[in-house]
């Protein structure tokens, strides 16, 4: 199986799944799938599915010791579970949680910590379960994408709808580029195999005001940073080409997003 | 602490006074016809939505969501896995064959010794369960408890005559060759905090993804080592299942199903099914029935009966007028003689039942009500089969 993208892509131009460079996979996305909870949704980028769901604003639980902290705002607090049988090998978790999905969790929630209006909410808790449910590549973005679509179900306000996406570089981007011979091309919301060959880095951006129906075209611009994570490594002059890559993704997403709170 | 001992029992108790303990009881134990909360007959189920094959990555994967919004995913996943041997995976049906098989195959008997008899009918590890409920850790008791109790049943539904490919159950399909095996791994993941005790959903559940669930078809023969067959359309279900309007020989009612598990209480002399957190709250005795359908014969198969500690030990009792210290002082200056009397029997025996004042239960149930629990499940036509008809429904394509 030619899972080797540095050296069919330059041939082809054509990605391990026949996505173009800036092609997003199909994403899929429901609200309000769990009745049990305040906000809940369900979202499927490619092959990777997640469930998540919100409870709360509530009183936090006694004898956290968040009584100080959140007395200032609500406290998000987030737990991801990766299921045994979400990657392609069926994992055997020691303590119930790893490094990987623990990560996940500490970016998710100071990256919602600082987006949500939290200051409404003073001596409570808002907080987020995601179950992944199914693995393949993009687990941050698409538990990104999931969780703003259910805090919009649980209706706590938030500047702008948080939307986070996957860039990556082609090939080995060890060494400098060289603006002659540009070999190297950047690629949108990276699949596993993709995210394990690969460079890349997971970008969550938001709009500074709630896009409505009069927003003008002017205003596309407006869009802010939040989330930035990066593991691998890569050479520095690649790095604007990912991010703008990455970002542009992130709008793509948001439209997505976007039609799916309209319930179109 | 608190948390600790409930969670072990049959689920978190919901804050119900006594007075309405009481009530739920006694509108529960109506002899005949007893009216629940929902208005639902003491047989009928609370409505669900059921789908199966919702995860391409798994063998085999089911989601049921209750209505009042509690939900499981269950995905299963297959391993094949060399066959160990090890002396101590003789099972009862190993010891079983070798005391049918005639002396005359002893030589023969003897050249297979030494690959175990889990070689031939399979062992009960190789089947492993783990269940995740928001807000336990994997090694609390109820996780443990509940997973132990569905892997038991699911491992324990033997078969004598279930067609040639389910012979000796689930432990039996899941025999590769002398070598090598399927080792099954489900896991069962609850989205949500459990608002009434979660095994009914989660025993639903694991049955619906395991009748979804297709093993790769093996091309190889034998003894050789194993190796599959590309195509994932030719895979075979891990339960086999008639195809759509062929008139197979085997009907519906005749072939091997993974058990289910039902839980059923008993209040007074009545007998309800699928009950709501509030009516497992003044339960006399919770108990956890599995049954399955061996292939057989027609009709279903009992597996086992658990008791499981009903929570309505826990509850606070009511005081009845005659032991209340305010009335007491009232009745005293009226009729002293009396109420001391009344007073004494109570405290003594504690169990003198004083109408309309809640009594926490202390669990037990009658011979005749425990025959009649399991009747109603096993009838033909009854409970069990409704329930099974109900799941094989669900469109596994």
């Amino acid at each position: 199986m030619p899972l080797d993208t540095s050296t069919t892509y330059p041939l082809t131009r054509l990605r391990l799944d026949g996505r173009r460079w800036n092609e997003l996979r199909l994403l899929q996305a429901q609200i309000s799938t769990n009745p049990a909870s305040s906000g809940s949704s369900y979202l499927s980028m490619g092959n990777t599915a997640i469930m998540c769901s919100v409870h709360g604003p509530a009183e936090g639980r006694r004898g956290e010791g968040s009584g100080s902290a959140g007395s200032s705002g609500a406290v998000v607090d987030v737990d991801v579970n990766v299921a045994g049988f979400a990657g392609v090998d069926r994992k055997r978790r020691a303590g119930g949680s790893d490094r990987k999905s623990t990560r996940i969790a500490t970016t998710l929630r100071s990256a919602f910590q600082s987006h949500l209006h939290t200051y409404l909410y003073p001596h409570s808790t808002i907080s987020i379960h995601v179950s992944v449910l199914s693995a393949d590549g993009s687990l941050l973005a698409a538990a990104i994408n999931a969780c703003t679509l259910a805090l919009v179900d649980a209706g706590i306000p938030m500047p702008g709808l948080l939307c986070g996406c996957t860039a990556g570089m082609s090939g080995s981007a060890s060494t400098p580029r060289d603006p002659r011979h540009d070999e190297l091309d950047p690629l949108l919301d990276l699949s596993l195999p993709e995210e394990q060959e690969l460079p890349s880095l997971t970008v969550g951006t938001t709009t500074l005001v709630p896009v409505g129906e009069d927003h003008m075209d002017d205003e596309e611009g407006e869009t802010k940073v939040v989330v930035l994570t990066m593991d691998s490594k890569l050479h520095c002059t690649y790095m604007d080409t990912m991010l703008a890559v990455g970002v542009d993704g992130c709008n793509q997403i948001r439209e997505l997003l976007e039609g799916v709170v309209k319930g179109k | 602490m608190a948390a600790q001992r409930q969670a072990s029992s049959a689920s978190q108790t919901p804050h119900l006074s006594p007075a309405e303990l009481s009530y739920l009881y006694t509108s529960l134990s109506l002899p005949k016809t007893p009216i629940r909360p929902d208005g639902r007959s003491t047989t009928q189920f609370r409505p669900l939505t059921a789908e199966s094959n919702i995860l391409p990555g798994t063998n085999g994967s089911a989601r049921i969501g209750f209505a009042d919004g509690t939900q499981a995913v269950v995905g299963v996943k297959a391993e094949v896995e060399k066959t160990t041997v090890a002396a101590d995976t003789l099972d009862a049906r190993g010891l079983f064959q070798q005391q049918e098989s005639p002396a005359a195959a002893a030589g023969d008997r003897e050249a297979q010794e030494g690959l175990g008899s889990a070689a031939v009918s399979g062992h009960g590890s190789w089947v492993q369960m783990s269940i995740e409920i928001p807000g336990f850790r994997d090694d609390d008791a109820l996780p443990v408890f509940l997973s132990e109790m569905l892997r038991e049943s699911l491992v324990g539904a033997v078969s004598g005559s279930g067609g040639e490919d389910m012979a000796g159950g689930l432990k039996g399909r899941l025999v590769i060759n002398k070598r090598w095996h399927w080792r099954l791994y489900i896991d069962v993941l609850l989205l949500s905090q459990p608002l009434s005790y979660p095994l009914p959903l989660l025993s639903l559940t694991t049955h619906l993804a395991l009748l979804s669930t297709k093993l790769p078809k093996l091309k190889s023969q034998g003894e050789e080592d194993p190796l599959f067959d590309d195509d994932w359309a030719a895979a075979q279900y891990l339960y086999p299942r008639s195809a759509p309007g062929s008139t197979a020989p085997v009907t519906t009612s005749q072939q091997v199903r993974p058990p289910v598990t039902l839980l059923v209480i008993s209040v007074a002399d009545n007998v309800i099914f699928d009950p709501t957190r509030e009516e497992i709250a003044v339960a006399d005795a919770v108990l956890a029935i599995s049954v399955a359908r061996d292939g057989g014969h027609d009709g279903l198969k009992l597996l086992s009966i658990r008791t499981i500690d009903p929570p309505s030990r826990l509850t606070q009792p009511g005081v009845p007028n005659s032991e209340n210290v305010n009335m007491l002082a009232n009745a005293t200056s009226v009729d002293d003689s009396a109420a001391g009397g009344a007073t004494a029997v109570n405290l003594a025996t504690g169990d003198e039942e004083v109408s309309g004042v809640w009594r926490p239960r202390r669990g037990g149930a009658k011979r005749s009500v425990l025959a009649r629990m399991v009747k109603t499940v096993l009838r033909k036509g009854g409970v069990g089969e409704e329930v099974l008809e109900g799941l094989e429904g669900v469109e596994v394509e």
